[in-house]
């Protein structure tokens, strides 16, 4: 058994290594230069932004509740006792050997500079656990908010035990014109039989840069429902979350809703292995506009069991670019994976014909375009689906404002 | 309520409708009989304002109004509405919350629960438009999706086209519905079966043939057509 220190000096040594390894998607982020500069520090969090991310810092109606502002964990508390909601740190120092378990272990330190910088200057971020067969109605709130600090990555552990079962909303949002990077690191680990439902919604702004860095071990029975939509202009954002599927009956239902605008750079997926006789199906539904760039990414591996890719995109505007790129790998005769993909643009005929039963030519993108962006919301509570329906309808009202 | 007058329109660059002049009054169901390929669905997409189908001679008046250059959403607002032969399928537009959103347009969502049961189509309020739809399913939601719109002049296409008895009857009695309890003035019915005219009797019927119509008279002009077809026009 290592000590505490030998642990942490070896996570760190993993991390040096990659210090300047390119992430294997996306644009690179000289992150020296990016993450010295300075920002006139605001430590004041604008409740509009936190809001459009889902937040609700005044409704008291959730299981749990996180906030880091910058570097700052402001609040972590929890109103149930089936849910354990504490800063990492605390988790890492108080019970270092569980810790080991959980810690860097999912996630490699050593997979790109981004690992590395989460790893050596990352500070913050959560350790929840929802205890054995606990149900969780109302949700879990997590929110990261970036005011002036250039660099935030924080570090969050989930953990659902045996049979729990939960509902993780989180918000990751940016003051305007803070040109900060964001990578911040998720590992999950949902045991057998448990449920877990995890919305992320990001609102960044023009001139962020985004590398979140996710993986979740699903063992015997477990599902993942994972809901992600992305509001608002970004300067580069790339994530690859990876579900690695270890147990008989592991489901994972994915689903990314994306609208990239002004000069975004998005690369979006969502990668899963499936090891056993488990299910995933990969949905996403990309939207750009303006001179947007985006890649919708998704990829399943299986040596046995199902898999589906739905992966959809449109094109507004002639100088925006949208590259679709599902993949499948069968290893050996037991698994039966399949994909579908398509990129277009707002059919002129089903503008004109909800023209012709009286709506406006802008009312009638809007209804299809909203149309576009629905996907199936399952498994979540009428509340949740509520919540993600506003969302989306915000989303498609977005689309196409100027 | 509308006059068509000496009407030619086309379509890219071909003449589809030569001729057409016909009237309809208002509390009039006027029926547009032709064989296939006769110009009927684009003269009634010329009257509802659709672009890409240029009206090259004669005028549309509506309401005593000359709409002939009116764009569709015009159009719309004084009143006109359409149903379509074959329309459109949208991802992830529910049949339900579309009817829902037209009938909010006029405060009418206490009309939905009689909309759907009258057309027959409760079971499809959660699908999306048209996706998998049957011929008679996408019949009867173009209807409630009029009914819902309750515009003064409906312009019906092909209600009856691929359709079954009994989807035929559950759209006849979702246009009826419009005309009884006053939502809409007067309809212009295309049809080359005439299936539907069983169950919803014209005032007037029209006959349209190779881009002309070229008669217009009385509701018995369908029995006429019903013993010798379009032959003698």
């Amino acid at each position: 058994m290592v000590g505490f220190s030998e642990w942490l000096e070896s996570i760190k040594k993993m991390a040096s290594s990659a210090f300047s390894r390119p992430a294997a998607y996306g644009p690179d982020v000289n992150i020296i230069e990016l993450t010295k500069k300075t920002e006139k520090l605001t430590t004041k969090a604008d409740l509009r932004r936190i809001e459009e991310v889902g937040i609700d810092l005044r409704k008291a109606e959730r299981a749990a509740f996180f906030f880091q502002l910058d570097d700052a964990i402001l609040k972590a508390l929890s109103r149930l006792p089936g849910v354990e909601m504490r800063p990492l740190h605390e988790f890492m120092v108080d019970d270092f050997e569980e810790a080991q378990k959980y810690v860097w272990r999912a996630v490699n330190p050593g997979t790109d500079k981004y690992t590395a910088i989460a790893a050596l200057r990352g500070t913050g971020g959560y350790f929840i656990r929802i205890k054995p067969r606990a149900k969780v109605e109302d949700p879990i709130q997590t929110c990261f908010y970036m005011a002036g600090k250039m660099l935030q990555a924080p570090h969050n552990v989930i953990v659902l035990e045996e049979g729990a079962e939960a509902t993780i909303i989180t918000g990751c949002t940016i003051m305007p014109e803070v040109a900060g990077l964001h990578a911040g690191v998720t590992e999950i680990y949902v045991k057998r039989g448990a449920r877990l439902n995890y919305v992320m919604i990001h609102a960044w702004n023009r001139v962020a840069h985004v590398r979140p860095r996710s993986a979740i071990k699903l063992y015997e029975d477990a599902e993942v429902v994972s809901y992600y939509m992305n509001l608002s202009a970004v300067k580069t954002l790339q994530m690859y979350p990876k579900y690695h599927v270890l147990g008989n009956g592991g489901k994972v239902y994915s689903a990314s809703i994306v609208l990239g605008r002004t000069d975004s750079t998005l690369d979006i997926g969502a990668e899963v292995i499936l090891e056993d006789d488990g299910a995933a199906e990969i949905i996403s539904r990309f939207i750009v506009r303006d001179k947007a760039r985006a890649w919708a990414r998704a990829r399943i591996i299986g040596t046995s069991g199902r898999g589906h890719i739905e992966c959809k995109g449109l094109i507004l505007g002639d100088q925006a670019e949208l590259y679709s790129i599902p993949e499948l790998g069968g290893l050996g005769a037991g698994a039966m994976l399949t994909h579908e993909a398509s990129i277009g643009k707002v059919a002129e005929e089903e503008i004109l014909y909800l023209m012709s039963k009286g709506f406006t030519r802008e009312e009638a993108e809007e209804i299809i375009v909203r149309g576009f962006m629905s996907v199936e919301i399952k498994g979540v509570t009428p509340k949740i689906k509520t919540y993600i329906t506003n969302i989306l309808k915000l989303m498609s009202k977005r689309t196409l404002s100027g | 309520m509308l006059r068509v007058d000496e009407l030619a329109v086309k379509v890219g660059k071909k003449l589809v409708v030569k001729n057409a002049s016909f009237s309809v009054e208002e509390g009039e169901v006027v029926y547009l009989l032709g064989p296939n390929a006769s110009g009927k669905t684009t003269l009634i997409r010329a009257i509802m304002g659709f672009p890409n189908y240029y009206i090259t001679r004669g005028r549309v008046l509506y309401q005593g109004r000359d709409i002939t250059g009116a764009t569709m959403e015009l159009r719309v607002r004084l009143g006109l509405g359409m149903t379509y032969q074959i329309p459109p399928k949208i991802d992830g537009v529910k049949v339900g919350e579309l009817i829902k959103e037209i009938l909010k347009r006029r405060n009418a969502l206490n009309e939905y629960e009689e909309i759907v049961s009258t057309l027959n189509i409760e079971y499809l309020a959660s699908r999306d438009l048209n996706k998998g739809f049957s011929g008679g399913e996408m019949k009867r939601v173009e209807v409630a999706l009029l009914a819902a719109q309750a515009p003064k002049l409906a312009l019906i296409d092909e209600p009856d086209s691929g359709v079954d008895v009994e989807s035929i009857m559950y759209i006849a009695e979702g246009l009826k519905r419009l005309l009884n309890e006053g939502l809409s003035k007067s309809m212009i019915i295309v049809t080359h079966t005439a299936f539907i005219t069983k169950y919803l009797r014209p005032s007037k019927v029209c006959i349209m043939k190779e881009g002309v119509v070229r008669k217009c008279g009385e509701a018995g002009l369908i029995e006429e057509i019903m013993r010798e077809g379009f032959k003698p026009w």
